[in-house]
């Protein structure tokens, strides 16, 4: 893909992640819209298109058409408002768009922002509306859930490289670690290894701590050409790469489900753009729906070779004081996963470690970031670099 | 009858509400000796990577397999 002008993340604001019964969808993608606003010192007036990433918040809450449901609800009027539906990776996907939109000198100034509000459904229903992610034509037909897609990349990836529930389980347990520190994280606990080994079984090998969590949430960001960064910030953070590509949504489509080929087609683009390798990246928040999902994606990046995710995990590589900190936030595991907000959210999160605003959490070292977020399992992936000079 | 060997599997634990009744159900993926690859439910004995299996009966959209 050709570089285009240089874009820059100009402000970014979240809501906490949890579960908010007196919080609809509306009120929480105000939430984090204001807050990006405010943080990038600026008002709806200077936003000139707003992308929208959602997963099923028709199925979740009976509202469609939702981009100008909230883009007119945070004051911006008359400018085109879309959403973006990629799975999990859908506010990934509509930040890719945005980035491209302002690369490409379409537009100056635009808000990205994700949301999702899943805790007004049942378990059982979300299980249902998750798995709509996957192929509703063959997997989802015969009683495949979205863990049970991932449980089944675990087992052949324990076959194939001999990572072991062991290797599982301490992502969680990092991430956890993580996640305690983290004033918006929805789960503020730290679990051991044991309970994350004993917990019950969701889809074998996967137990409860192998699973991310059930969450309502918003995230958003300000991104404008890196020419009128100065009317809004002092230090803005730069994207360096930005690519998306996708793959088989079944598993049964793809030759070795132990790799994610749209990852990898991502991260290659992305470096490329970045005009970086692996080795220059100094931290990542990854897609951790699953902690096999962890795995996979720092093998998949680059960062560890083929099959030693969950050593280099087991062996403390992925912790913040590790060789490659990995999901200093806590991850979607111990952060939350409002499905639709993950992306922004992710580089929310990659955003602060650059301006160094981690708190307890701050990374040693924090000038070059990478976020990925993956859809479904592995059908779309969006890798973005983000960096200061 | 189709018949394969076992590419993975995983047993649910937690379904949606139309297959609830069901678990724990396992769901595999399949390598078919006729060449291919499906999903499909194992009913009968658990099987493990590598296992041969033997279609048994259909159900619906669900293909039900055996170990062999």
């Amino acid at each position: 893909m050709r570089n285009g002008r240089q874009v820059v993340v100009a402000g970014a604001g979240k809501t906490p992640f949890g579960a908010f019964a007196d919080k609809d969808l509306r009120t929480l993608a105000v939430a984090a819209g204001n807050k990006a606003l405010e943080n990038a010192r600026t008002s709806p007036d200077a936003i000139q298109a707003f992308y929208l990433g959602n997963f099923a918040g028709p199925e979740f809450t009976s509202q469609n058409h939702l981009a100008p449901f909230i883009s007119t609800a945070l004051g911006m009027k008359g400018i085109p408002s879309t959403r973006f539906e990629a799975a999990c990776a859908s506010s990934g996907s509509a930040f890719f768009h945005a980035y491209h939109a302002i690369s490409a000198e379409i537009y100056d100034v635009a808000m990205v922002l994700g949301v999702e509000k899943m805790t007004c459904q049942p378990t059982a229903r979300v299980t249902e509306i998750l798995a709509g992610a996957g192929d509703t034509t063959s997997e989802v037909l015969v009683g495949s859930t979205f863990p049970s897609l991932f449980a089944m990349i675990a087992r052949r990836h324990m076959h194939d490289f001999g990572t072991t529930r062991e290797h599982l389980a301490a992502v969680a347990v990092k991430n956890h670690e993580n996640g305690a520190l983290n004033p918006d994280a929805q789960m503020r606990k730290v679990i051991t290894l044991e309970q994350a080994l004993n917990a019950r079984p969701i889809a074998e090998p996967l137990g409860l701590y192998d699973c991310s969590l059930i969450s309502d949430g918003a995230a958003a960001v300000v991104l404008c050409a890196a020419d009128r960064a100065r009317e809004f910030i002092d230090k803005p953070v730069k994207v360096l790469g930005a690519a998306q590509a996708s793959n088989y949504l079944a598993l049964d489509q793809k030759d070795d489900i132990t790799t994610f080929p749209a990852l990898r087609a991502a991260a290659e683009e992305a470096y490329e753009m970045a005009g970086v390798t692996a080795k220059n990246i100094e931290f990542a928040e990854v897609h951790d729906c699953f902690t096999i999902a962890e795995i996979v994606a720092i093998e998949d990046l680059g960062f560890v070779p083929r099959g030693q995710g969950g050593f280099f995990s087991f062996e403390g590589g992925t912790r913040r004081t590790g060789a490659m900190p990995i999901n200093a936030s806590g991850g979607l595991k111990s952060k939350g996963h409002p499905v639709g907000a993950t992306g922004v959210a992710q580089i929310c999160d990659v955003v602060q470690q650059i301006r160094c605003e981690g708190g307890e959490r701050q990374l040693k070292r924090h000038s070059l970031g990478l976020a990925q977020n993956l859809g479904g399992s592995g059908g779309t992936c969006v890798v973005t670099i983000l960096g200061r000079d | 009858m189709r018949t394969g060997s076992i590419y993975t599997e995983t047993v649910v634990h937690l379904a949606p509400e139309r297959f609830a009744a069901d678990v724990p159900y396992q769901v595999a993926i399949i390598d078919l000796d006729q060449g291919g690859r499906i999903t499909a439910r194992i009913e009968g004995e658990r099987v493990l990577i590598g296992d041969h299996v033997t279609e048994a009966r259909a159900e619906g959209d669900i293909s039900y397999f055996r170990k062999s």
